[in-house]
């Protein structure tokens, strides 16, 4: 292959002793994608020409919001000092808590990390947070320190925050400024010294891990994959361990970044594999892939589905555009296995769907992509999640609207889920985090010191809470030092109630909500401010109220509007005056006319925006 | 229809006020006699063309407008009798600022045709002048009140409200003074922050200087209240007269009447067969077939590049109809009618309908004297019964939902 007229050498017959799978980890902002880009120029994978930054990130979204959604392999091959040709996998890894399952799979594929710290900003929580999955996952860990070029880095003193903070010893840390190249080739030699090799077994039964999938039209679904024993070649027949379905491999190949066809993957290595499957579900990641004819005895561990943790209505404005919402649906789903979604009805919206996601991230993620990339204008409702109802009748129904909800006559209990939620901040939020779990219904359960700069905490705590803006405030309270990691514990009995708004004496569904009683009342008042401020002046009076069944528990009002009118007239220029009027009517476009009262999108999603 | 209105557009002002976003430019000294001068020169081509054209002999009325006119000092006299050898109008105003309008002006500016000064008062509160960037103080408005009064010339006044550090005490106080003054007209306009002027970027820091609809509503009900006891007669959304000194050119604008822009930045209206007659005025400007109508705005000095909207027959009686919501007498029944031969009755109907709904307008009977009895929308759109559809008091304020409603007919 030939890239601004060098030739990139295939080496596809390396040995197992010149591979280095590794992923750099970093608190955010502390030059993780700088340096990636650094590496994949010195290795000469990109020309200084094409270098467009952050290669890693390919989707819109994640390059504008700065953040990794998806899992990325890139090979790259370093010539060392040591007259030798390495083969580099670097695996890079979402950052945020949404989707903490990629990158525990992510990791699993790889045997170091390069651990990126700020050198005027020293150790951060998401450092930590970091280095701990990493030393969990048994990685060698090759600290470096970025950004040395600043007049006020003190890699001294990070070094012993390293060693202190973090018990990795930092006698090995490579001081590196992404930004001028300084220091990259000392921290690609120390890639190849202090990362170990793969392990594995070119002879034995195939033992693949399945990294990451995507769609593609003409190829069917596209999986990365990671080599543990045996080898993959175009062919072959495979069979997905967990799925139960195989599959002839129709390509094999590796990113640089380009997608480059390669005739096999062999032990250790990292790349992708053209599967012909037409059905996006079929792959799933953390899967292990096999031979079918010869299949390994055991799966890889670890395997867990990607389970939606909360739901929100979609709705188009236009009711025009239900089908083409459904179709979007069906078309980012083949990219985007992990959401599900069914037909919702509502009374004020009109036809939508109720969609299932990994968390509000997500959510915000796959609704931008359906406006942007697909043209629609939609309206998010409230998020809920997935309550257990036990109807007096003994039935047991899963309720994920809070329109699902059955009367209170006719309802016995509610179970909520629960969350194992774990916190690591530094000792002085130890507070504030308290403080902040308790407002959000969360135990704490264990407390453990880690180092004499980290705290790790135990929550138990409603998922419910833990969905709205509970990361925000996190993140804000602890002044950004915090991480978080939850997993899902069990269903408890709760007493929960539904929230009703009025606009004008008419309930409006779409901005029910299910609330723990305790909070319905603050919640109520919040909510009633929080649409005062959202909902436009109108032509006439707007009572907003809060009620439980009926039982009216807030109120607000928003006033008649008094004025609206162009009253200059620009030398007769009626065109510009129409324009401004149209313009005004844009923004109407943007609202849903719920009765006679015009409201906005965000205000079905104002729960997230109550300050309690 | 031959045109029988005429704008020009004097785009120069000593200094740009903070809320405008007019097309203006302030020059140092020096620089702006040349520049007044190179444009003026323009502006005698182009009437000339206009003249020689045919396009002037009709012409009723005429504005002056900036910008500031005044500044421009004989120059502006020039002008309004260049203008009166093309035509006589009944009707012809200038705009003025106090502090360029002396008496000297006034009485050239009387002699020259012109019959009608237009004066931005703004406020008689100095405060208030000062924080909007106006260089004159209120005792220099007065005056030029009094200088165009004693020139024998109508005399409007401009006002505004919703300023910053205006109470409603000050604009009782400014309306008292204005009317002590007694011109013909008076306008009130509420200020409205546009992007872009040094006003909207101090709001942006400073929210306190962000004009409080509440307050220019109740602003806008009180000059009602105070110039309508003194006998002016709100004739249209921002404009107060004497009986007899309504602003004729203005009231064109609102009933869909053809008129001329002169200068850059002025904008033209006329129906498709005035514009094939003119098209030669109007270099890269081509005549489309479908079109009823056309806006044209001047967009350079030398008028050799305009930009052109083209309505067609729907789109110009959508206008009209939306245009003359902003009139006091609103939309008369032969407007409706008219309307209706483009427009689909119904859709008529339930605009109309949408209107009395919301609360938005009435039905006012046309004809003095005659019970017309109960009827309906569909009754005076075909036709069967003569009334107006006039704006209520929230029509007024809340002009632009009825604005749009009739719009969006087109």
């Amino acid at each position: 292959m030939y890239r601004s007229g060098k030739i990139v050498r295939m080496n596809t017959s390396i040995d197992i002793s010149h591979i280095r799978n590794f992923s750099i980890v970093a608190h955010i902002d502390h030059g993780k994608s700088t340096i990636s880009d650094r590496i994949l120029e010195l290795t000469h994978t990109v020309d200084e020409r094409d270098m467009e930054s952050q290669l890693l990130d390919t989707m819109d979204i994640e390059r504008e919001r700065g953040i990794t959604i998806k899992s990325n392999a890139v090979r790259v091959s370093y010539d060392a000092d040591d007259g030798e040709t390495y083969q580099f996998n670097l695996i890079d890894t979402p950052g945020h808590v949404d989707f903490t399952y990629e990158v525990s799979r992510s990791l699993a594929a790889c045997e170091g990390a390069v651990l990126v710290v700020d050198a005027t900003q020293g150790v951060e929580a998401q450092t930590v947070s970091n280095a701990t999955l990493a030393m969990n996952a048994n990685l060698d860990i090759v600290p470096a320190i970025n950004k040395i070029d600043l007049p006020s880095a003190h890699p001294d003193e990070v070094k012993t925050e390293i060693e202190d903070d973090l018990a990795i010893p930092a006698d090995d840390a490579v001081c590196v400024s992404g930004k001028t190249g300084e220091g990259i080739h000392d921290l690609l030699e120390s890639i190849v010294f202090l990362i170990s090799p793969p392990k594995g077994d070119a002879n034995a039964p195939l033992k693949a891990l399945i990294l990451d999938s995507y769609f593609d039209e003409y190829r069917g679904v596209v999986a990365t994959v990671r080599v543990f024993d045996g080898s993959i070649k175009k062919g072959d027949t495979l069979l997905m361990m967990q799925a139960k379905g195989d599959f002839l491999v129709d390509g094999v190949g590796v990113k640089r970044p380009a997608e480059t066809p390669v005739d096999a993957l062999t032990v250790g290595e990292v790349g992708y594999v053209v599967t012909g499957l037409k059905d996006p579900e079929a792959v799933r990641v953390g899967d292990t892939l096999t031979w079918a004819s010869n299949p390994c005895p055991e799966p890889l561990p670890g395997y867990r589905e990607a389970k939606p943790m909360v739901y929100t209505g979609l709705f188009p404005i236009d009711n025009k555009d239900y089908e083409n919402l459904r179709d979007a649906l069906d078309k980012l789903h083949v990219n985007d296995p992990s959401l599900v979604w069914e037909p919702e009805t509502s009374v004020a919206l009109g036809f939508g769907f109720r969609v299932g996601f990994l968390g509000l991230l997500h959510m915000e993620v796959v609704k931008e992509r359906l406006e942007r990339e697909f043209n629609l204008d939609l309206i998010a409702t409230s998020p809920s999640v997935d309550y257990h109802v036990y109807k007096t009748d003994g039935e047991m129904i899963d309720v994920r609207s809070p329109q699902d909800l059955p009367e209170a006559t006719r309802i016995d209990r509610i179970e909520e889920p629960y969350l194992k939620a774990k916190i690591i901040c530094p000792p002085e939020y130890t507070g504030a985090v308290m403080q902040l779990a308790i407002e959000h219904r969360g135990v704490t359960t264990d407390m453990i010191h880690l180092t004499s700069k980290s705290v790790e905490m135990r929550f138990d705590m409603p998922l419910a809470e833990l969905i709205l803006d509970f990361f925000d405030q996190l993140k804000s309270r602890t002044k950004g030092y915090a991480s978080l990691d939850y997993e899902f514990n069990e269903y408890r009995p709760s007493e929960l109630v539904k929230l009703d708004i009025l606009l004008s004496g008419d309930e409006v569904d779409a901005l029910s909500f299910i609330v723990h009683k305790d909070k319905a009342y603050g919640l109520a008042r919040g909510l009633c401010d929080k649409l005062k401020e959202i909902i436009p002046r109108q032509l006439f009076e707007v009572p907003i109220q809060g009620a439980i069944g009926n039982k009216i528990i807030a109120r607000s009002t928003v006033k008649a509007r008094r004025k609206d009118v162009l009253a200059k007239c620009y030398g007769g220029d009626i065109s510009r005056k129409r324009k401004l009027l149209e313009k005004q009517k844009e923004g109407k476009k943007r609202m849903k006319a719920i009765g006679s009262v015009e409201v906005p999108q965000e205000a079905f999603m104002a729960i997230l925006k109550v300050d309690e | 229809m031959a045109v029988t209105a005429l704008y020009v557009h004097v785009p120069f002002c000593a200094q740009k006020c903070r809320y405008c976003d007019f097309d203006s430019r302030s020059f140092a000294l020096c620089d702006l006699d040349a520049a007044l001068d190179s444009y003026f020169e323009q502006l005698y081509a182009r009437l000339d063309s206009f003249g020689d054209a045919g396009a002037l002999a009709q012409v009723r009325t005429v504005y002056i407008g900036g910008g500031t006119p005044s500044l421009a000092g004989e120059r502006l006299v020039k002008l309004a009798r260049r203008i009166s050898m093309w035509c006589k109008p009944v009707e012809f105003t200038c705009e003025a600022n106090p502090e360029s309008l002396t008496a000297e002006l006034a009485t050239a500016l009387a002699e020259a045709g012109v019959t009608r000064i237009s004066l931005g008062v703004q406020t008689l509160d100095n405060t208030e002048l000062a924080a909007i960037g106006r260089i004159h103080d209120a005792n220099r408005a007065l005056a030029a009140i009094a200088t165009v009064k004693d020139a024998g010339l109508d005399v409007s006044c401009d006002l505004m409200c919703g300023l910053p550090g205006q109470t409603a005490a000050s604009w009782r106080s400014t309306l008292d003074g204005v009317l002590e003054a007694a011109p013909h007209h008076v306008s009130v306009y509420p200020l409205t922050l546009e992007e872009g002027t040094p006003l909207y970027r101090m709001a942006c820091r400073d929210e306190s200087l962000e004009p409080d609809e509440d307050f220019q509503a109740s602003c806008m009900d009180v000059a009602r209240e105070l110039l309508g006891a003194a006998g002016y007669h709100p004739y249209e959304v921002a404009s107060y007269a004497l009986d007899g000194h309504e602003c004729a050119h203005n009231i064109a604008y609102w009933t869909g009447r053809g008129y001329l822009g002169l200068g850059r930045s002025a904008a033209g209206m006329l129906d498709t067969g005035d514009f094939d007659r003119l098209a030669g005025l109007f270099p890269g400007v081509s005549a489309r077939g479908d079109a009823y109508r056309v806006r044209l705005v001047q967009r350079d000095d030398d008028a050799t590049s305009f930009e052109a909207e083209y309505l067609s027959q729907r789109e110009a009686a959508a206008e009209d109809l939306m245009l003359a919501c902003r009139m006091t007498r609103g939309i008369a029944s032969d407007l409706l009618v008219r309307a209706a031969r483009v427009i689909p009755a119904d859709e008529l109907t339930a605009a109309c309908d949408r209107a009395l709904e919301l609360g938005l307008a009435t039905w006012v009977p046309e004809t003095l004297g005659v019970h017309e009895g109960p009827f309906t929308s569909a009754d005076v759109v075909a036709g069967h019964v003569r009334a107006r559809l006039a704006p209520t008091h929230l029509g007024w304020l809340d002009g632009n939902v009825l604005f749009e409603l009739f719009w969006d007919l087109a």
